[in-house]
């Protein structure tokens, strides 16, 4: 039925939301928020780490039947879930959904629980994003306790946030200050994670975390000595979150880029004044005529050809063609490809594809992994085996 | 007929079932629409004006009786009770739902059938000579070659995603009836002069809106030499043809724009380097399969009942003058069942009509039949002792129109009915055309006479080879409908020229009538067809009929 007064949209709300409230403390944004009933099923998401205990406290004075989402992703310290426990019952807090990957997710794609060490970013895709997107489906606000001072893509955070138009986001903490998450839980004289006091000042998971040392910054212990500052659940709605590191897809399904010594264009090689003998990789359009490659087909190692489009076809025959004309190193593809093309792919000649975040997310592992067997079934191959 | 291997089966089944994941993953949204388009077509699933359109592979339009009664219950099952023989040997089914095609695809896999690469910006299925293997005039057998570039292009995976639709053609007679010069690639079996098998292979032939006559890019290629060439032309043209306007996509305007010389020199380098691929192990296959298209063992049997019906029934005599075509075994005939009932939509059979046939194929064609790319239905290998049985099922069926090659034997495309792309509808004209001429009861007389309708400049319908080529476009908001003469699809390839401007919808046929009597008054006697007569005077007369010099209604 129509309603005669058509709902304004998320973003329209959320602009409105962050006016009305640009000069309010935290405990009204929360206090408004958890009590208007036209926002609709609320959950506050809680990682029950270092500085989580101050959000949870304020929603346990306002409603304590609020939903908590707190994502286990079985990979957690201990401590954290211990500390759960307690939070929960100090607080009395009736509704805590300890939310974990699906069986099935983990069974296919990290029975082994060794995905950390090779592609963190799809760890964190199937233990905390996915749950997490999952557990979030019937509500149409979550609560969340970034807060700006933790800076990169944060420091320009808002009160309110439109998640692609289809949820609102609120960070009641986003301009709290480090010093007033202190004051709080002093004043309110709150719990705080054993793992604090060991120089864990931002807490996650147990093998992507680390201790911080004085002088650093509080989340340098997550994911340390890696470009990944997010786990990717913030990333929904952060636009100007740059891409991490594409994925590479081979016959073992997803992994990340071994290779870390650049690549050249063809006109750097050619301006060469001699041959090169360091490691040598090269960026080809698809567009590149093979032949001219011939003078430096033994000293490459790694051909990378771009597919700018997935219906364009052309880097498919340049790969054949480098292959007929003796490149033996290896041929990567990179670009927008298909998990359907996965196997056109490796049977064109290419090794391996490298495909970025947003596509690994939407065609995720197992779809790749569905044409590993590409060497199967493939009538041209009969044609040119001789027995 | 070529009987699938296991690796044969194995493939569609699991072809069937990727696609079942496919439409899965579009639904969840893996996939999207645009990424989505492309592996439907490639399956054979077209989006068109009013539902989804499937279009099921006839390679090289050989089939038996089982897979033409499968297609018959599919029809029935998930669609409207018929389905439609295009002018590239397929099938099509106009009304199934999405979620339907993954049952379908399964159901045709069971009778090694599937509709793999019907559609889509890939080397599409396989046509070749209606009459092959059977023909009295055939020199070599196009299907074992046919069936060869079927399996070497399915799935190609470099070849999957070029820059449009590449069409194969095979014929192994002098007398083309597998329209070779308006492929992409047109492949002749010839031999030289040491009487070595081998290919003349043309390449850039085309209809569309720029039609174009294939050119010869090799006059002798060596049979073991087919598919390392195949191979180089399609890798040039992959490498080479246009991606930035898809009406210059096809490789006749990239042979066009390059020209030939430098196409032909781009693909002897890349054959040079293809060749070493192919070791033998590809003809030995070829010889596997040749060896399914041997001969039946025909039987030794008496044709007097052929000759006693001809003389009794002038119906019978008057189908089998127009509707069987000469066998190299004299004791049998080649019987073309016609699709183009005067009034019917050309194409189109019903599922019971289908099931007859595949009882007439299982019981007297050695249970084989053939999809023409003009739409019609053949018995290839019918005793003539078993003619007037085959006859009377037929009559008995509505499939006994003797019309074969003449006036009525319409090709037309489905046109504005149908098709998005359409301007005009095609249908009804053909329909008209031959309501009128049935009227006039002098079809027979005409003769032969390849008419062929297109209801867009696509030229779905083939117009420009329609020895009378109608052209339905939409002129501010009207139908109109340009005649073009003198067309050929055959050996003596032409493409036909504009006559002068269009018709309306309710002129088109009065006009087509004026060309014809025009044509009986020219003609030197009813040996003379309309092509030669047309190729003997040219196009004047005939303009001069259709437009005769306006009288001055207002005298001064």
């Amino acid at each position: 039925m129509p309603l005669e007064n058509p709902i304004p949209s998320i973003s329209q709300r959320v602009t409105e939301l962050n006016n009305r409230h640009r000069d309010s403390d935290a405990s009204v944004v929360l206090r408004d928020v958890l009590g208007d009933a036209l926002f609709g099923p609320i959950a506050l998401v809680s990682s029950f780490g270092a500085e989580a205990v101050v959000l949870l406290h304020m929603v346990s004075e306002i409603d304590k039947a609020t939903p908590i989402i707190f994502i286990d992703t079985e990979m957690l310290f201990p401590q954290t879930l211990a500390y759960q426990r307690k939070l929960a019952e100090d607080f009395g807090l009736s509704d805590v959904r300890r939310i974990t990957p699906s069986r099935e997710a983990v069974f296919l794609r990290d029975p082994d629980n060794l995905m950390h060490l090779a592609d963190k970013n799809s760890c964190c895709a199937l233990r905390k994003t996915e749950p997490l997107e999952d557990a979030l489906a019937g509500f149409d606000v979550w609560i969340s306790g970034r807060k700006r001072f933790q800076g990169g893509v944060r420091a320009e955070m808002a009160l309110f946030e439109s998640e692609d138009d289809k949820r609102i986001k609120v960070n009641p903490l986003a301009h709290w200050t480090r010093e007033d998450v202190a004051d709080y839980i002093a004043a309110n004289n709150l719990p705080r994670h054993p793992l604090v006091a060991k120089g864990y000042p931002s807490i996650g998971c147990e093998p992507c975390t680390t201790p911080v040392s004085s002088g650093e910054d509080e989340r340098a212990g997550r994911w340390r000595d890696e470009e990944k500052t997010e786990c990717g659940i913030h990333f929904m709605n952060d636009d100007k979150q740059t891409p991490d590191a594409n994925v590479i897809v081979n016959d073992n399904g997803f992994a990340s880029d071994d290779w870390n010594r650049g690549y050249s264009s063809f006109e750097d090689i050619e301006a060469a004044p001699e041959s090169q003998s360091a490691a040598l990789a090269i960026d080809l359009p698809n567009d590149f005529d093979a032949v001219k490659l011939l003078p430096w087909i033994d000293q490459i190692d790694l051909v990378r050809i771009e597919f700018p489009v997935f219906s364009d076809g052309r880097g498919f025959s340049l790969a054949q063609r480098l292959r007929l004309l003796g490149y033996h190193g290896r041929l990567r593809a990179k670009g927008h490809l298909l998990a359907d093309q996965y196997a056109m792919a490796r049977r064109s000649g290419f090794d391996e594809v490298e495909i970025d975040q947003a596509l690994a997310a939407r065609q995720p592992e197992p779809q790749w992994l569905a044409r590993a067997d590409w060497q199967a079934r493939n009538y041209q191959h009969r044609f040119q085996q001789s027995a | 007929m070529y009987n699938y291997t296991n690796f044969d089966k194995e493939f569609v089944t699991e072809r069937a079932e990727q696609f079942r994941d496919q439409v899965k993953r579009r639904i969840d949204g893996s996939l999207t629409e645009d990424e989505f388009r492309p592996l439907r077509l490639m399956n054979g699933l077209y989006l068109l004006l009013h539902a989804y359109m499937l279009r099921v592979a006839i390679p090289y339009g050989t089939l038996n009786g089982t897979q033409m009664r499968t297609l018959a219950d599919v029809a029935d099952r998930w669609d409207k009770g018929y389905v439609h023989f295009s002018t590239r040997q397929n099938v099509q089914f106009h009304w199934p739902k999405l979620q339907d095609v993954p049952d379908i695809l399964g159901a045709l896999a069971r009778v090694d059938m599937h509709a793999i690469q019907t559609s889509g910006s890939c080397i599409r299925s396989v046509t070749a000579d209606h009459f092959a293997g059977v023909a009295a005039d055939e020199s070599e057998d196009p299907r074992p070659t046919a069936e060869l570039v079927r399996q070497w292009s399915t799935d190609h995976p470099e070849f999957a995603f070029l820059p449009r639709k590449f069409k194969f053609a095979v014929t192994g007679s002098e007398n083309d009836r597998a329209v070779t010069k308006f492929h992409d690639i047109g492949l002749k079996l010839v031999r030289n002069e040491t009487g070595a098998p081998g290919y003349e292979v043309s390449v850039g032939g085309g209809l569309g809106r720029t039609p174009m006559i294939g050119r010869v890019v090799r006059e002798f290629l060596p049979r073991a030499d087919l598919l390392p060439y195949m191979e180089a032309i399609l890798q040039v043209y992959n490498q080479i043809g246009r991606r930035d306007n898809k009406y210059k996509a096809r490789i006749k305007i990239t042979l066009h724009e390059n020209g030939i010389e430098d196409i032909r020199r781009r693909v002897e380098e890349s054959f040079a380097l293809q060749r070493v691929r192919f070791d033998g192990v590809d003809q030995d296959i070829f010889a596997r399969i040749h060896a399914d298209f041997e001969p039946p063992a025909y039987k030794h049997a008496s044709i007097d009942a052929y000759a006693e019906a001809r003389d009794s029934d002038p119906l019978f005599r008057s189908f089998t003058d127009t509707n069987v075509h000469p066998h190299k075994n004299s004791d049998f005939a080649i019987v073309t069942v016609s699709l183009k009932a005067h009034g019917a939509t050309p194409g189109d059979a019903s599922s019971s009509q289908m099931r007859i046939l595949a009882d007439i194929a299982e019981k007297w064609s050695h249970d084989e039949l053939r999809v023409s790319h003009e739409q019609n239905i053949i018995l290839p290998d019918v005793h003539k002792g078993d003619l007037p049985a085959v006859y009377k099922e037929l009559r008995a069926a509505g499939l006994a129109t003797a019309n074969i090659g003449l006036i009525s034997d319409v090709i037309a495309c489905p046109g504005m009915d149908y098709c998005d792309l359409a301007t005009a509808r095609s249908i009804n004209v053909a329909q008209g055309i031959a309501i009128r001429f049935d009227e006039l009861k002098l079809e027979h007389d005409i003769g032969n006479l390849k008419l062929k309708i297109s209801g867009c400049i696509n030229a779905c319908g083939h117009h420009h080879v329609g020895h009378i080529g109608i052209l339905g476009l939409e002129k501010s908001g009207v139908e109109s409908y340009q005649i073009t003469l003198g067309g050929d699809g055959t050996e003596q390839a032409a493409i036909g020229k504009i006559i002068g401007p269009g018709f309306k919808a309710d002129e088109i046929v009065p006009a087509i009538e004026t060309l014809v009597l025009e044509y009986l008054e020219l003609r030197e006697d009813s040996s003379e067809t309309f092509i030669d007569t047309f190729r003997r005077l040219g196009p004047i007369p005939f303009k001069a009929a259709l437009y005769p010099p306006k009288e001055k209604n207002h005298a001064a």
